[in-house]
């Protein structure tokens, strides 16, 4: 198999069936239903505190950062035919910028015979003698000092991924890596950057990660994460992504970045500058990879190196794939589907293990006979109604620039 | 010095055996096989079992974990691999599942664990495996000290890479499955069974996987979930090198070896990875065919 091949069958999954053109009507219901899907979820994420307790509600907090990330592997994978396999590093990144910030506010860090908070780890591996200062307990550990504002750790947590996606992205793309390549280099990046954070001890508390954090503190609100406030925190954001998300992708850019996965070549020769868009929106994704990464740390209240582990960026795209690689929306539930199944299954020990073999070949089973997801699935049930309906009715008239259209559109 | 050099060459030969396999897989049928170092962890299991059951040692289990794991990547091939071709990236999902399904296989003991019965040798816990007397010890070449077991890895890597080679270039299906890298319907329209050769070849990558298991369970725990950074390696390794490259192959991993040899001499094991990683990342940059590319049509 050439090259062009494998970057061509690498781009995006399997190019769906041409059949006849839908009806201009039909066309419109559609995008209507995906509207009131949109709406639907967003309601039911934002009236579920009214019957579930905060201990639960903090549990579907977490799904719901999932769910984010699923939104941001979608807007990768499906709309810029970017497989991103690193996305664990930008969640990592803005989930460890945050909890530095919260590392040092909490109450252990402010014990530690300073009059600045230090982090209890630092103490623990201190060279005998070090002073007990954030400055110099340590070689790299002025690193810190920045962290002991909050808005600093909240405002890193977006911009180093974006600064991260933004420079690997030019790179790459400005190189004209594509396909494959891309997935093997994100995914050597966030291996590499895994352990480099484990080895990096004395900073970052290695394998243990950081744990004892504060609650996130805005305005003199605490955000316990068991709370309701919380839980709205996580919702509203996710919403405001998916709409954000979903906006941005029918702006003239979000067309031009489709553009750029069908045919990337094309596009080029029109005059755009294609690594600009890619990497515009491979860095947005970032953020919002590291916006759930954030919200992460504030429900779970840690952050730790299997951020970054394969099997977990892996999964991620395992999730999309289920609820929908071009659909965000379908990501989104996808990702709080499989969650959700299986925090309950897991409760039992012999389920947890079924339900590994379950997810197993769920992987399988996606990929061989549902490439378009769950989103894919409802949108051929719809397309089957519809044609239902039409059935029974005489054909409605078609607009005039409808019928010139050739019945099967050449490839 | 000589010692970090002979390190290094030991580490790319386990590479090297890695990659061998995934380098055909991926080279030839363009499937990312992720359930490559579940081939791995298999090889390793056969040599716990066959020592356990057969009571034989590590020289028979690697005929024998060579054909339980080609055996295991004909069926996959035919169940899973075989709908997939032309879609790169999701031949990598789906072997992702793959790889859970033979980890968790493992772990519940064949499922057999739900009717609680439990198999000496598999289940979730750690395994060993004791090498012969032969292979124990060190030799004392040029005034240094050489661990044998890691010579007899090279020896291994060094006969699977010729038998490899020997396969590919000097026999008839290898040609057939070089035609089919170069253009499959080409090849189709030849009279080639492309079925067949695919099923094969991705057959004979598995079983060298498991003879590559087979090593390292020499020299490492065996668990299930003992596969996963193996794949990972493997594949960088055949990036780095040009798909479809022996030679490229071969560079790459002794490259790669070597600079985790010396970086871990000079700093630790972990950074050592890192540094190699990085040394990917900038090889795909600089040089997105690889080191020795394979001209495509």
């Amino acid at each position: 198999m050439s090259d062009a091949d494998l970057n061509a069958a690498a781009n995006v999954g399997t190019a769906p069936v041409e059949k006849a053109p839908p009806s201009a009507t039909a066309t419109r219901i559609k995008t209507w239903l995906e509207y009131a899907g949109y709406a639907g979820f967003i309601l039911v994420i934002l009236v579920l505190p009214f019957f579930f307790d905060e201990f639960t509600l903090n549990r579907f907090a977490k799904y719901l950062v999932y769910g984010m990330l699923g939104v941001a592997i979608a807007l990768s994978w499906g709309y810029a035919g970017i497989l991103n396999l690193g996305q664990g590093l930008f969640f990592g990144a803005g989930a460890y910028m945050i909890a530095m910030s919260l590392k040092l506010e909490s109450r252990t860090s402010l014990a530690q015979g300073s009059d600045t908070p230090v982090p209890d780890f630092m103490l623990w591996n201190a060279e005998p003698g070090a002073p007990t200062e954030l400055c110099c307990i340590n070689p790299a550990s002025f690193l810190w000092l920045p962290f002991q504002a909050t808005w600093f750790g909240v405002l890193m947590g977006i911009v180093l991924p974006v600064v991260i996606a933004g420079i690997v992205g030019l790179t790459i793309f400005k190189k004209r890596v594509s396909g494959v390549y891309i997935s093997i280099i994100t995914l050597a990046l966030v291996l590499l950057v895994r352990l480099v954070v484990i080895d990096a001890q004395p900073v970052t508390n290695g394998f243990n990660g950081l744990t004892d954090l504060a609650y996130l503190t805005v305005f003199g609100f605490e955000f316990d994460p068991y709370l309701k406030e919380t839980y709205y925190l996580v919702a509203i954001l996710l919403s405001l992504v998916l709409v954000g998300a979903r906006l941005l992708v029918s702006t003239r850019a979000g067309l031009i970045l489709q553009a750029i996965r069908d045919d990337q070549n094309r596009v080029r020769y029109l005059g755009f500058d294609v690594p600009v868009y890619q990497t515009v929106f491979f860095a947005i994704s970032a953020a919002i990879a590291g916006l759930a990464g954030m919200l992460y740390v504030i429900v779970a209240e840690f952050a730790s190196p299997t951020f970054m582990d394969l099997a977990f960026s892996i999964t991620m795209v395992v999730w999309a794939a289920v609820g929908g690689r071009a659909s965000l929306l379908g990501a989104c539930i996808g990702a709080i589907l499989i969650n959700t199944i299986e925090a309950s299954v897991s409760e039992t020990q012999s389920l947890v293990q079924a339900w590994q073999v379950f997810i197993g070949l769920l992987f399988v089973g996606v990929v061989l006979f549902l490439p378009r997801g769950l989103a894919g699935l409802s949108s051929d049930i719809v397309d089957f109604v519809l044609r239902l309906f039409n059935r029974r009715r005489p054909a409605e008239p078609r607009p005039a620039g409808e019928a010139m259209r050739p019945p099967v559109a050449a490839e | 010095m000589i010692d970090t050099i002979f390190i290094g060459l030991s580490l790319a030969s386990i590479l090297l055996l890695v990659a061998l396999g995934l380098s055909i897989t991926y080279g030839a049928l363009g499937v990312i096989n992720m359930a490559h170092g579940e081939m791995v962890m298999i090889g390793a299991y056969v040599t716990v079992l066959a020592h356990i059951y057969l009571g034989v040692n590590l020289f028979f289990a690697i005929p024998l974990a060579f054909v339980v794991a080609a055996a295991l990547g004909w069926l996959i091939e035919r169940l899973v691999v075989r709908r997939l071709y032309g879609r790169l990236l999701d031949t990598l999902l789906a072997t992702w599942g793959v790889a859970i399904l033979i980890q968790q296989a493992v772990r519940l003991d064949l499922g057999l664990t739900f009717f609680g019965v439990n198999l000496a040798g598999l289940g979730p816990g750690l395994q060993n495996v004791q090498v012969p007397a032969v292979l124990q010890g060190s030799v004392s070449l040029l005034g240094v000290n050489l661990n044998v077991y890691r010579l007899f890895i090279i020896l291994v890597t060094l006969i699977a890479t010729v038998a490899t080679w020997y396969l590919m270039y000097r026999t008839s299906i290898g040609t057939q499955v070089r035609a089919i890298m170069r253009n499959p319907k080409m090849a189709a329209a030849c009279g080639i069974n492309v079925k067949r050769v695919n099923a094969l070849t991705f057959a004979y990558g598995s079983g060298l996987a498991g003879i590559a298991g087979v090593m390292m369970s020499g020299f490492k725990t065996v668990f299930p979930e003992m596969g996963t950074p193996y794949v990972v390696d493997g594949f960088l390794v055949v990036v780095a090198g040009g798909v479809g490259s022996l030679v490229g192959l071969i560079a790459s991993s002794g490259l790669l070896g070597q600079i985790n040899g010396v970086f871990a001499a000079l700093t630790n094991d972990i950074l050592a990875r890192a540094v190699m990683f990085g040394t990917v990342i900038l090889i795909i940059i600089l040089r997105p065919q690889g080191l020795f590319s394979f001209r495509g049509r």
